[in-house]
């Protein structure tokens, strides 16, 4: 569970724009999580008033399928930023220098080539659902109180397009070091071992704890 | 060269899904091998998204249920409306075919590059439940039923109070206490469980039921050969046949047996009252779908009439 | 190529990926954004004019996936059972529970350590995550284990251990996630993970106490607490017994005529543990970091599932899992032998690999494959290899798996709640915790053992549920 890595920043151009990318992650993110949230107060509602009021909230299936990919995608570039999202780092972790920089560089190319086709992919997927002539601008509708489907499959060509500008910045600073040499890269993830991620993840427990 | 096509329905193979194994089987026979159907059960879609897949042209033939997504394909829901007065497969077919054959509907599932191909007719979605049975009209009134659609607006007017749950959490609602009462066809209701605990079934309210086509790719009919195509499309009647003949034995023998053998209540309505709830419950619902559908530029009253048209033949 | 070469050429090229150090996420998609690409070019003969027709269809077909999949009402539970997790720190429940335990069970030979263990199953049923109830506990019974003379190791291998346990008491962000995979009842399987969750603690408590008898100065009884004090402890305690009493209602409806849904449960859970940490004290700014935590954590999970989800999907097109499956039941061999087969695999596996990727990797291909090996999804219990019927046995290899996955957590040399537990302590190694936590291995082999021998174990809360 690897879930904060440190990003090394400076002033240099591409350390801003890594800053800058950043809170629009962190704020993307953060309607992840308040999306979390409003799913447990709806589900509050909903048991409360079957329960307490015997009016059932009608369409509370369709509700969290449109609120899932809030929760689910909106905040996928936020997890990149800071290499959240797990790998096996058995091999990679034993590289050193260029070697470590190219073999990143090859692995974030290939995943920028991927995100791109999906952007494409997802962006179809939005399109077919939407139609300015019709009502609502819908042609895609739950099943139960047919809300329109639309604004919940645009949310991840929005989120794969943040991702993608995500994996620019990180390609240009890769790529600058297999050129340089360097050991400290800005705006990318540092590669530490297990216990070092161990023992951050450990320390943010225990903030949290002492608070 | 070999023709094969990808066909996209979910489930296991069960009744509703009959038809399509008979189709593949037919044309292979018809063509001596030369035409194949590769029949995938959930493996290349989800249901709510095949009519995606055939637009894409990931495969080339797909079932769905119109009732899943209504704006995708608000014309042939005018054949989910509730109250219809529907009370056999035959009748579902006909009146299916009428639909599909009408140049909006036609139209309508152009736009996913589709063609209408068969339907999978339902017998009516009657409601089994826990609880006092609903003997009258009136004991509707605060009965929680998980109902979707047209059936779901129908009850609401009635003064019942749908709730919705996915029909895999059926069960569990009823367990639960959410629901007492689901709406489901008799084949749903014995897979999902809901007979195990039902205590009454409303044999004949007949609210309504879904529509759920069988669809190909427009390219890929087109590419067929003369042959290939004369063997799919003049395979479809013997298909609905084997399908009418297999749910009414199957799935319809196995039904009356369980009631009798779990002592549930089947209810049988008084006829005027019945029509009584079909007037409160069927005219205003009907009016409201042929008022949003004209918006879309449906010819929604005339298609509404053909249904009622064909039915009255 | 038929389809299924294709499959497997894909599938090697996806380890390799994943190997190199590719996301697991970004991985699995990208294997199965090829792998269509590939079928629809192989389908049109590889007809140099036709690559583009392939390329678009496989594009839009994946492109459905991150929305398709995720906008799913059992998913939901995922992120409702994280934030219960975060939003319990705040509340301050771990401490009251440890506290509690230690009154009233410390006395016996090695008391703090089985108070550590009863502490953690009790956070476990409000908790969804090994790893976070291991660095929670690391913090609060460490401590007080050394300051009562207890073996610096031993105590670091409790709290590794006893962190799998949150994993299989429900909630449990992973049995969720198989459910979906295998498309079985979520609430079954929840609720099947209740008492091999209970049984792999009374085993833990077993191999304590044994320990603390054989070797008297690994971990001394504590004595002394008065009924006074231990009635004292129980109030702080209560609220997590009151979301804990939600939950089971939710989730297991014990009585048939409950509440609502698991989906209901997890969140009611929730709002209940959120309240009391607004009453401890806590405010934005730490409600902020819970939620971007939990984002965090939610983000990472779903992006495993729907990238899986594209290269399940191009299995499906591949044929890959049934082929598998006919191979599989093929073999002449015992079926039992090969169960057991395949749970070595996937401890050798989970030596290398994160329990959910690896769970999400392989579940596709092998899970047809051992439901073919019982006999198949709809086989009857009389007919069936392992005696039990289709989704009986779904139920109990899920179980079987996720204890393999919780198993694979305190195993060198990427055990990650053995990592976790050095990570809170500055006096303890890696190889501390690890040599710790071996008996634990012992343990745990045993109850696996139990849990493949008396399918009973597993199988009987769900099947009461009809
Ligand atoms: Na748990
Ligand atoms: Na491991």
């Amino acid at each position: 569970m690897a879930l904060k890595a440190s990003v090394l920043t400076d002033d240099s151009l591409l350390s801003r724009m890594d800053q800058t990318l950043l809170k629009l992650e962190q704020f993307f993110g953060l309607i992840s999580g308040l999306a979390v949230f409003a799913l447990m107060f709806l589900a509050v509602y909903s048991v409360g008033g079957r329960n307490i009021f015997d009016s059932p909230v009608r369409g509370y299936v369709d509700w969290i399928e449109i609120t899932m990919p809030l929760i689910a995608i909106m905040g996928i570039s936020y997890t990149q930023r800071d290499g959240g999202h797990i790998r096996m780092d058995i091999l990679v972790g034993r590289l050193r220098g260029r070697l470590l920089w190219s073999a990143e560089f090859v692995t974030t190319f290939l995943v920028l080539v991927l995100i791109l086709l999906l952007i494409w992919g997802s962006w179809a997927h939005f399109q077919r659902s939407f139609d300015f002539a019709a009502p609502l601008w819908s042609r895609d509708s739950t099943i139960d109180i047919k809300l329109p489907v639309w604004p919940a499959k645009l949310v991840v060509p929005m989120a794969f397009t943040v991702l993608a500008m995500r994996l620019c910045i990180q390609l240009t600073s890769y790529g600058k070091a297999v050129i340089s040499g360097t050991d400290t890269p800005v705006a990318v993830p540092m590669i530490e071992d297990a216990a070092t991620i161990a023992a951050r993840e450990a320390a943010a427990v225990t903030g949290r704890e002492q608070a | 060269a070999a023709t094969e096509w990808n066909v996209s329905v979910w489930g296991k193979r069960r009744a509703f899904t009959e038809h399509v194994e008979k189709m593949a089987e037919l044309v292979s026979e018809k063509t001596n091998g030369e035409f194949t159907m590769n029949i995938s059960y959930g493996g290349l879609s989800k249901n709510t998204e095949n009519l995606d897949g055939i637009s894409i042209g990931a495969f080339e033939m797909a079932q769905f249920c119109a009732g899943y997504h209504a704006d995708k394909n608000p014309s042939i829901t005018v054949l989910e409306l509730p109250f219809l007065g529907v009370s056999t497969l035959e009748e579902e077919v006909a009146v299916s075919k009428a639909i599909y054959a009408h140049p909006a509907t036609i139209a309508d599932l152009g736009r996913w590059n589709a063609t209408l191909l068969m339907p999978s007719p339902m017998p009516q979605y009657n409601l089994a439940g826990v609880g006092d049975a609903p003997s009258t009209i009136a004991d509707f009134k605060g009965l929680t039923v998980r109902a979707t659609g047209g059936i779901g607006e129908a009850m609401t007017l009635a003064g019942a109070v749908p709730t919705s749950v996915t029909s895999e959490e059926a069960r569990q609602a009823v367990d639960s206490g959410i629901v007492k009462s689901i709406a489901f066809a008799p084949h749903a209701h014995m897979s999902f469980g809901i007979m195990e605990v039902a205590k009454w079934w409303t044999a004949d309210l007949n609210p309504g039921t879904v529509n759920c086509p069988i669809v190909v790719n427009t390219d890929a009919l087109n590419a067929l050969s003369d042959s290939e195509r004369e063997a799919l499309l003049g395979s479809v009647d013997e298909s609905l046949a084997y399908y009418i003949d297999y749910y009414n034995n199957e799935t319809m023998g196995k039904w009356g047996p369980l009631l009798e053998e779990k002592g549930v209540e089947v209810i049988n309505y008084n006829p005027e009252r019945l029509a009584e709830f079909r007037e409160l419950a069927a005219g205003p619902v009907a009016a409201k779908w042929i008022e949003e559908n004209n918006a879309r530029g449906l010819p929604a009253q005339e298609l509404y009439d053909l249904v009622i048209e064909t039915l009255g033949k | 190529m038929e389809p299924i070469d294709i499959g497997i050429a894909v599938s090697i090229g996806l380890l390799v990926m994943v190997v190199l150090g590719m996301r697991v996420a970004f991985a699995a998609a990208m294997a199965g954004l090829i792998g269509l690409i590939w079928i629809f070019w192989a389908k049109k003969g590889y007809d140099p004019s036709q690559f583009t027709w392939a390329l678009t269809v496989a594009t839009k077909t994946a492109g459905q996936v991150p929305h398709s999949k995720v906008a799913s009402q059992a998913l939901s539970l995922i992120p409702t059972f994280i934030l219960i997790g975060y939003l319990a720190y705040y509340a301050g429940l771990t401490k009251a529970l440890f506290e509690a335990a230690k009154r009233w069970i410390a006395w016996v030979p090695g008391g703090l350590a089985v108070a550590t263990v009863f502490a953690t199953a009790g956070f476990a049923a409000v908790s969804g995550a090994s790893v976070a109830t291991s660095a929670v506990f690391a913090r609060i019974a460490i401590p007080e284990m050394l300051e009562n003379g207890y073996n610096k190791q031993f105590a670091a291998g409790v709290v590794a251990a006893a962190g799998t346990l949150a994993s299989l008491i429900p909630p449990s962000a992973i049995l969720v996630i198989y459910a979906i995979i295998v498309e079985q009842d979520v609430g079954k399987l929840l609720l099947a993970g209740f008492i091999p969750g209970a049984f792999s603690a009374l085993v833990y408590t077993i191999m304590i106490i044994t320990i603390a008898v054989v070797w008297k100065n690994v971990g001394p009884p504590i004595g002394g607490f008065t009924w006074k004090q231990r009635f004292e402890s129980l109030p702080p305690a209560l609220p997590i017994v009151a979301v804990v009493v939600i939950i089971i209602f939710f989730v297991y409806n014990p009585f048939g005529d409950a509440w609502g849904t698991p989906t209901e449960g997890g969140a009611i859970g929730a709002f209940i543990i959120f309240l009391m940490a607004l009453y401890r004290g806590m405010r934005w700014a730490e409600l902020k970091s819970a939620l971007l935590d939990t984002a965090k954590l939610t983000v990472m999970i779903f992006s495993i599932i729907w990238g899986v989800l594209i290269y399940v999907r191009f299995l499906g097109f591949a044929e890959l899992p049934a082929a598998f499956a006919d191979w599989i039941t093929s073999l002449d061999m015992a079926p039992m032998m090969i169960l057991i087969f395949i749970l070595l695999a996937y401890a050798v596996l989970g030596m290398f690999m994160d329990a959910i990727g690896m769970l999400l990797l392989t579940l596709p291909v092998v899970y047809p494959a051992v439901m073919a090996l019982n006999g198949g999804e709809n086989v009857a219990a009389a007919d069936s290899a392992f005696g039990m019927s289709g989704p009986m046995c779904a139920i109990w290899f899920g179980i079987l798996v996720v204890k393999m996955a919780e198993f694979c957590l305190i195993t060198p040399p990427i055990g990650l709640n053995c990592f976790v537990v050095a990570g809170v302590r500055d006096d303890l190694t890696v190889q501390d915790v690890f040599k710790g936590v071996m008996p634990f291995f012992v343990a745990d082999a045993i109850t696996i053992a139990l849990l493949v021998a008396f399918p009973a174990i597993v199988l009987w809360l769900p099947s009461l549920a009809g």
